[in-house]
């Protein structure tokens, strides 16, 4: 039982935030003295590695110890939701760093603040996933946005890293007015900020109208964040500007801490309103599914088509949301880690090819790898078949529980829609391996200066063997998804072995 | 016989061995010297077979469901690892082990690169259909289902003829499609049972039981189940990927593709689509609906197979008529049709089987499948002659080989309820013996005019061990099909007592009454 009132209790509660930030403090001094060569770069990647790993190690801690809030959830969060999402965002951290300490070396990035920027932006990350509170909530997003929006334009040479930062600035602090906005009504309508005790508030009285366009607000602010059609126009240009772990980075780590949020401020704050929010989140999921996939069967270029294809997952994400069940909650948070473990794997071996920028690598490019690089083009196969949702990887879990949470209400539109464009989406992932596999070499192999050094080879290792491992033995992450979800949102269900 | 393998346990393991040994076997081809990866791959698939071939006299024939494991995998959300044999399943799994390895070695010649990579997908292949006719949970069966795509994604992919990237994904997406749409439907089917009963489950039994919980559903869920195996069988309209596939896959693809994997479909509709939903299947519309299709099947197939040039294209379309026959069998609604509409799906199986390997090494030597490039192989190649022959009219349906017993009894039994549809498919017979007669001419009779063909030689000994089960499989379910009619018949006396309940399902659960989970 920690009490979040008291200083020594919020302290403990929020042991990882503080560890990583005082980590990131840390390798900004060291960095200080030491930021002119590569070594010293490499050096800062592998300190900010090993601050994740601490922090990494506050969460198992504080997860396995079991805390609980004694009272009312008092700005942060103790409970299975905020542990899970942070531990994803950790690991999505991690692999970013390893990535990117090979990836920066070979383009010539020597920067450390790099490292610095992105602990503090996962600080940002891991406030958001945890927030109890809109204040928190909304410090959380612009701490994580903030150090995102230089990550994006790190590539100085690069014009397309500088129009990525910018538009991700304008349009992210535009959202932010949305939600600000959002956050502002709903404070208006209630006189809280407190997640539960707005929901408190809300379940007493009528919805009022100050209420409904406060929720409305802040789903379009979030939607801004996670991508969703129409609120994407951003992301394409941003994930194929910026440089390659970074796309990772935002793909997976913002999503996460976006997702949970807007999870978290639905069926805590708002479960009375589903009325409101369904149609709203209906809609935008299947737009956003619809656009997502269409888009990206257009593209010819492999970061590209992966950018639309995040935006058709944050579809699929929305889809799981619709509910607002127990099952539903289960399967976003579910979802998050399939396609986190998917899309970090996919980005840093996309990240480990290229000849002279791994923006232009287009599908001809790979055509032949699966006999030079055996290995790379079976990992982007693996992850190319997860995304696609196929069974034997996380990926088609990850569906399975999105479909199972909306038909256990009887809706059947979500999900014929959303198999329906999964099939679309087999036009797009299915060539990358046609061209990996079953096309001669081309004119511009991007396997000519594949680089993928052994911290970062190591990681995605591992991360394709967990997209595996869990595709096939997925009950301990479904079970514990399901635990997760139930401080969200309490509904009895049948189910074995209850 | 029996006793010997009692002594073994054999009832305990040999369902888990039949998925598990060519599953170990990936590992194996993989790590074995490129030299080698095929007398590997040869020794995996025949261990299999072997085994496998304990179940003909092991096999209660007597009795329903048999052989039943269930490991608990997904005990949360009701779903286990759960299998069992029937009548039904017996023959289809009998019938993938067997030309398991003789894919294999029919395959030793034409695959020259990558040998590991296709031998490891052969294997993950097989393990895929058999794992299909074993399953006894809707999740495990998906997922089998979907699973035995990717190799066949592959084996086109990579091993296939010059149009092969198209006629790849053409097959993944069509497949892809009514599965997914399937995957909705066994959702949506088990959440209705589950929220009528209290019990959550995947499992086979239980969804039987109670599929009438499905309600007004039932129409939907039945659609996306019939897309799903529609699109496998393949059913008019829904066959344009067939051609396709069948061309451009090598030898062992097409055989597999064309002997094993198209009873999917049809094993689909027998095991789950029929079954779950009888009300909506034999009912009026629907039942209409298939009986015409199928008989536009097995039409359009034989007169588009008349025309074919290419040899392979014209098997492969006299495999969508070949297929009709089973379809209509299935609504047929009597023992008699429905036993006819497995025996066609064996036959089939072995005679295009052995079609499409005799293709295959009529491939390997002229490198063209033109039936007009041929001519007068008789005289070079007699043995290949004979067995051509032998298969051709097989496939025809002459009496005393094995095409006829099936479509006989298929069409005898569904003669009270279908006359008309019947008398079309009878004439569609005439049709079949029209273009294998023609094809049999073109290659093997009229003259040997052609300088290139002087010089082919006959079958080698490989090729002769690769055809010699397939053909001796023919004569002998020719002459002999009571043991084969005997053990299928208490699987197809329940598939069509289940069939036959259009309307008050009196042996079913009626609702509330669900039963409680163990």
């Amino acid at each position: 039982m920690i009490d979040l009132f008291s200083p020594m209790g919020a302290a403990r509660a929020l042991l990882p935030e503080i560890v990583l930030s005082a980590w990131a403090l840390l390798v900004l001094l060291v960095v200080a003295w030491r930021h002119r060569t590569a070594a010293d770069c490499r050096l800062a990647g592998w300190l900010s590695a090993a601050g994740v790993v601490a922090s990494a190690a506050a969460l198992v801690w504080l997860w396995s110890s079991g805390a609980r809030s004694s009272g009312l959830d008092h700005m942060v969060t103790l409970d299975w939701v905020r542990f899970g999402g942070a531990a994803v965002i950790l690991f999505s951290a991690f692999a970013t760093i390893l990535v990117s300490i090979r990836y920066l070396d070979r383009e010539g990035l020597t920067a450390p603040e790099y490292y610095p920027l992105l602990l503090l932006s996962t600080v940002g990350m891991l406030f958001l996933a945890g927030a109890a509170d809109m204040i928190v909530l909304f410090l959380g997003l612009e701490v994580m946005s903030v150090g995102v929006y230089v990550l994006a334009g790190y590539d100085r040479r690069n014009p397309a890293s500088a129009e990525a930062a910018l538009k991700y600035f304008l349009i992210g602090a535009f959202a932010s007015g949305f939600l600000l906005y959002g956050i502002a009504l709903a404070f208006g309508a209630t006189g809280q900020t407190n997640l539960q005790l707005i929901g408190a508030q809300l379940a007493i009285g009528p919805a009022s109208l100050m209420a409904r366009l406060g929720l409305a607000l802040l789903i379009i602010g979030m939607a801004f964040k996670v991508a969703a059609v129409p609120f994407h126009m951003w992301a394409p240009d941003v994930y194929d500007g910026s440089p390659t772990p970074v796309t990772g980075f935002m793909a997976t780590g913002v999503k996460v801490a976006a997702f949970v949020a807007l999870t978290r401020v639905l069926l805590v704050s708002f479960p009375g309103f589903d009325q409101v929010w369904q149609p709203i989140i209906g809609v935008l999921a299947l737009v956003t599914m619809i656009v997502g996939n269409l888009i990206a069967l257009a593209q010819k270029h492999v970061k590209r088509m992966l950018a639309y294809s995040s935006v058709a997952h944050a579809g699929y994400l929305l889809v799981a949301l619709w509910p607002g069940t127990r099952l539903g909650a289960a399967a976003v948070l579910f979802y998050l880690l399939a396609y986190s473990l998917t899309t970090i794997a996919a980005f840093a071996l996309l990240g480990s090819l290229g000849t002279g920028g791994e923006r232009d690598v287009r599908f001809d490019d790979v055509a032949g790898l699966a006999r030079r690089r055996p290995w790379t083009a079976l990992g982007l196969a693996i992850c190319m078949l997860s995304l696609l949702g196929f069974p034997g990887t996380i990926g088609f879990i990850g569906k399975w529980t999105i479909l199972q949470a909306v038909l256990a209400e009887g809706h059947y539109l979500l999900p014929v829609v959303l198999v329906i464009t999964s099939v679309v989406s087999a036009g797009y992932y299915l060539p990358l391996i046609m061209s990996m596999y079953m096309k001669p070499e081309g004119e511009r192999p991007a396997w000519k200066e594949l680089v993928l050094a052994q911290p970062g080879a190591a990681i995605v290792f591992a991360t394709i063997a967990a997209v595996v491992v869990f595709g096939i033995l997925p009950s301990g992450i479904v079970d514990a998804s399901l635990r997760s979800a139930a401080t969200l949102a309490q509904t009895v269900m049948p189910m074995a072995g209850r | 016989m029996n006793g010997f393998l009692d002594s073994l346990n054999y009832g305990q393991w040999i369902l888990h061995a039949l998925v598990l040994l060519p599953v170990i076997g990936i590992p194996l081809v993989l790590l074995a010297p490129e030299r080698l990866a095929k007398h590997v791959a040869l020794g995996v698939t025949l261990l299999t077979f072997v085994v496998s071939a304990g179940l003909w006299w092991h096999f209660d024939p007597s009795a329903g469901m048999q052989y039943r494991t269930a490991i608990p995998w997904m005990p949360r959300w009701g779903i286990s690892y759960a299998v069992g044999l029937d009548g039904i399943s017996l023959f289809m799994v009998l019938l993938t082990t067997l030309l398991g390895p003789l894919s294999v070695l029919g395959s030793y010649r034409y695959i020259t690169e990558r040998e590991r990579g296709y031998y490891a997908l052969m294997l993950a292949l097989l393990a895929g259909l058999i794992g299909c006719f074993l399953a006894l949970d809707l999740f495990v069966f998906y997922v089998f289902f979907e699973i035995m795509l990717i190799p066949m994604y592959f084996i086109i992919g990579i091993w296939g003829g010059a149009n092969r990237l198209y006629a790849a994904i053409k097959f993944f997406v069509y497949t892809f499609f009514g599965s997914l749409l399937m995957l909705v439907a066994i959702i949506a089917l088990v959440w209705k049972v589950a929220l009528a009963t209290g019990e959550l489950s995947f499992g086979y039994d239980h969804l039987l039981r109670n599929a009438a919980a499905a309600g007004d559903l039932a129409p939907w869920l039945f659609a996306a189940f019939a897309l799903a195996f529609a699109i496998k069988v393949p059913v008019f309209p829904f066959h344009t990927w067939l051609p396709d596939a069948h061309v451009e896959a090598p030898t062992a693809g097409s055989v597999i593709l064309a002997s094993v994997m198209l009873k999917i479909g049809t094993y689909g509709f027998m095991r789950f689509a029929v079954p779950f939903f009888p009300d909506v299947a034999m009912g009026d519309p629907v039942r209409t609906i298939i009986v015409v299709l199928a008989v536009i099947g097995i039409l359009y197939g034989a007169l588009v197979a008349m025309v074919q040039p290419d040899f392979k294209k014209l098997v492969a379309y006299s495999s969508v008529s070949h297929l009709g026959f089973v379809m209509l069998g299935i609504w047929g609604g009597t023992l008699a049709s429905v036993q006819g509409a497995l025996m066609v799906m064996i036959a089939h199986g072995l005679s295009t089987g052995a079609l499409f390997f005799l293709i295959g090494m009529m491939y390997e030597r002229r490198h063209t499948r033109e039936l007009a490039e041929y001519g007068g192989l008789a005289r070079v190649m007699p043995v290949f002659g004979m067995v051509l022959t032998l298969v051709a009219l097989a496939s025809i349906g002459l009496p005393g080989l094995n095409g006829f017993i099936g479509e006989f009894l298929v069409l005898l039994g569904s003669f009270g309820r279908y006359p008309a549809a019947v008398v079309i498919a009878t004439l569609v017979v005439i049709v079949a013996a029209a273009y294998l007669l023609g094809a049999l001419q073109k290659i093997i009779y009229t003259r040997l005019d052609r300088p290139e063909n002087q010089g082919l030689t006959d079958l080698t000994f490989r090729e002769v061990l690769v055809l010699l089960p397939l053909v001796a499989g023919i004569v002998w379910m020719g002459l002999a099909p009571g043991p084969i009619l005997r053990r299928m018949e208490p699987a197809a006396r329940a598939f069509v007592e289940a069939s036959a309940q259009t309307d008050a399902p009196a042996g079913r659960t009626v609702l509330g009454q669900g039963e409680v989970a163990p």
